[in-house]
């Protein structure tokens, strides 16, 4: 084991476009007027509104209701620090609003300045986003802020005509979390041994299988391996499996041309070595039961610097690849169901 | 009792010391408390007719995380095995379920979670409702503390209150060997400290720890053979409300906690002990009275979720600590706990009773 961990910070990003489907889209369209909706069903008024009666399931239906700007502040909390989700880069309130004309709070931000300004109680009215910059999103409203003048909203509680067609039917949304995660102990060495230029597995005490890359256990009879289980394989093995992927231009792919990933059974060892890359041939030649050797980095360009938990058994920076040995291939069907 | 065919006790429990930050994967913690489980109990994996795991991927950042776990049950050759999104409570419902089918006697549980590699303050914002909380960044902190100051303004609760949970939990914690959190504190020394999320402070708050933790469940007289005194399930029971807090007649009770313990049969005879998953310690005054408990029961002697609070991990804790009272400590009935979601959204109630 290493004496220190090596650490691995990944961010998970990936951007959603939402259909809204009726009732938000309805609610979408007015916030970006700079009207808030709510709907009336049960006797109530939900704000902001949703598609189902949470008592009852019944759909809402239409019977729109203007609420707000302004309301009242039932319950709340105070945010010191503001995470980078946090639409405010300053300390700022949570709290649940009840909007004049609904009978259910909404939750959003009360930028109140300081703590001490915020009580169950305290009217506050929203403050939009320029009108150009609304979009029909939550955060159309920046915020709400104290209100200068206590009294009712004018309007509230009266009904909204919809439009027959909404403007706004699709929401972005996105996902943006930041992990960081440690090398294993089996990473560690894993990753140690690739830097060397040799390939390690585990051979299990039990059922003898030799396991690579190194999972610290066997997956036969879930009994735990170390380091002492450790077992040098050779970098030289057959193609048990392989597929062409054709590159889909989602987001983040950098990939353009069709490419091979195939699965390696290395000599002496029981469990195939995946996702690996073809030098030389075209991804149409590729075929089972090919001997194939490791093309090793030259030491000095070698890294293990992406090899985390999550591509254990991967070469890294340290495999360029495999190349065809040249032996006649042995029979496809010895390998086809070698999986593990 | 004498057991029918359908009766099913929970007959082995084991959990791995938890940690702040592990070295290790999620699928080697599901080894360790797997091992731990069947060392225990004397048990061979091939013996066991289902397997069920609770986890999420977005603890550990790890897509598939799940199938990688499995690595773990040694599935060779192929096992029945399931998995829950979900707190190891869920999966142990879904193994008492699979169980009640009546042609394999032997399941096992699991939860596991390494809730160390995400930040606690941005990672639940997408859980929550993605048109009108998760634009907000809506944090679990933040809903929590609405949850609590709405308490507070009912008058149902102080903040001292709050304060007295933190304090118990932590001295119970310290008889507890898989605490993470324990010790002697006051109760001004703890109001002292600055507010997280006004009104909750940084021990209302629940640890983030990395662990794993798996329960054998055992149908009719098949239990005698792995415990001496199984721990039968004589309820079980889990209720939802609505994903948006704010659509909640009344945050400051658990409709849902209430309507699972009388499901599960909470009421009809005492509780001796009673494990409560409280991720935030005041959630345990609200959790308390929903299931109806007073003075005479025993909460959380083990220290509950504020000992240790592996998200996937902490509610089938709570059942294998209460299920340790019976198989162990010879107790006669006790209870426990688990939640998910926002504010108290998700709740089961599992109710156990020992032969007499």
């Amino acid at each position: 084991m290493a004496d220190t961990v090596q650490e691995f910070v990944f961010n998970l990003t990936f951007p959603f476009t939402r259909t809204l489907g009726s009732t938000l889209s309805t609610f979408s369209s007015a916030l970006a007027q700079g009207q808030i909706i709510g709907v009336r069903t049960g006797g109530r008024v939900i704000a902001p509104p949703l598609e189902y009666d949470p008592d009852t399931a019944a759909d809402t239906g239409t019977d729109w209701v203007r609420v707000g700007p302004k309301g009242t502040v039932s319950t709340w909390t105070w945010v010191p620090e503001p995470t980078n989700l946090h639409p405010l880069d300053h300390a700022f309130g949570f709290a649940f609003i009840t909007l004049d004309g609904a009978d259910t709070p909404m939750i959003h931000l009360v930028d109140a300045g300081s703590e001490s300004a915020m009580s169950a109680g305290m009217r506050v009215e929203a403050k939009f986003k320029a009108p150009g910059d609304c979009v029909g999103r939550i955060d159309d409203i920046i915020a709400f802020v104290p209100a200068a003048d206590p009294s009712l909203s004018e309007g509230a509680g009266e009904p909204f005509e919809a439009p027959e067609e909404n403007d706004i039917t699709e929401m972005d949304a996105y996902c943006d979390l930041t992990y960081v995660d440690n090398a294993s102990p089996t990473t560690t060495m894993w990753a140690k041994a690739l830097m060397e230029g040799r390939l390690i597995g585990q051979k299990c005490p039990q059922c003898a299988r030799t396991i690579v890359g190194p999972r610290g256990m066997c997956s036969v009879c879930a009994i735990e391996l170390d380091e002492s289980h450790v077992i040098e394989v050779a970098d030289r093995g057959v193609v048990s499996n392989f597929t062409i992927v054709t590159p889909v231009q989602y987001h983040g792919q950098t990939e353009t041309e069709p490419f091979v990933r195939c699965s390696i059974m290395l000599e002496g060892a029981d469990a195939v070595i995946a996702q690996q890359e073809i030098l030389d041939i075209p991804a149409s030649e590729v075929r089972v039961g090919m001997h194939v050797e490791c093309v090793w980095a030259p030491e000095s360009e070698r890294s293990v610097e992406d090899i985390d938990n999550r591509s254990r058994g991967s070469g890294g920076d340290a495999i360029l690849g495999w190349r065809l040995t040249g032996e006649p291939d042995e029979p496809a069907e010895l390998y086809l169901d070698r999986m593990m | 009792m004498a057991p029918t065919e359908n009766d099913i006790a929970i007959v082995g429990f084991a959990q791995t010391a938890p940690d702040r930050r592990t070295q290790l994967t999620e699928a080697d913690l599901v080894l360790h408390a797997t091992r731990a489980v069947m060392a225990d109990i004397g048990l061979d994996k091939s013996e066991i007719g289902f397997t069920v795991s609770g986890s999420c991927d977005y603890l550990s950042g790890q897509a598939f995380s799940f199938v990688q776990n499995t690595d773990a049950y040694g599935m060779v050759p192929a096992i029945n095995e399931s998995h829950v999104e979900m707190d190891g409570a869920w999966a142990l419902y879904e193994a008492f379920v699979r169980l009640l089918q009546g042609d394999i006697d032997v399941a096992m549980a699991v939860g596991v979670g390494k809730n160390s590699n995400s930040d606690p303050s941005t990672l639940y914002t997408i859980e929550f409702d993605p048109y009108y909380l998760t634009p907000l960044g809506t944090d679990t902190w933040s809903l929590a503390a609405m949850q609590a100051r709405a308490l507070l303004e009912s008058g149902k609760a102080t903040e001292r209150d709050f304060a007295e949970v933190v304090v118990r939990n932590r001295a119970n914690a310290k008889s507890n060997p898989y605490a993470q959190v324990s010790g002697d504190f006051s109760i001004d020394e703890l109001l002292a400290a600055d507010y997280v999320r006004n009104p909750l402070r940084l021990h209302d708050l629940p640890p983030t720890t990395d662990q794993a933790a798996a329960i054998i469940l055992a149908r009719g007289k098949r239990a005698y053979d792995l415990c001496d005194r199984p721990a039968w399930i004589t309820g079980i029971d889990h209720r939802i409300e609505a994903h948006l807090p704010t659509v909640r007649k009344d945050i400051t009770t658990s409709v849902s906690t209430r309507l699972a313990a009388e499901g599960a049969g909470a009421g009809k005879a005492p509780i001796e002990v009673a494990e409560v998953h409280a991720p935030f310690g005041f959630q345990e005054l609200i959790v308390a009275e929903s299931l109806g408990l007073d003075a005479s029961t025993e909460i959380n002697p083990s220290g509950g979720a504020l000992a240790s609070h592996a998200v996937m991990v902490a509610g089938i804790i709570r059942i294998g600590e209460a299920a340790n009272q019976i198989t162990k400590n010879g107790k006669n009935r006790t209870l426990a706990h688990a939640t998910s979601g926002p504010c108290l959204q998700q709740n089961l109630v599992c109710v156990m009773e020992g032969d007499q």
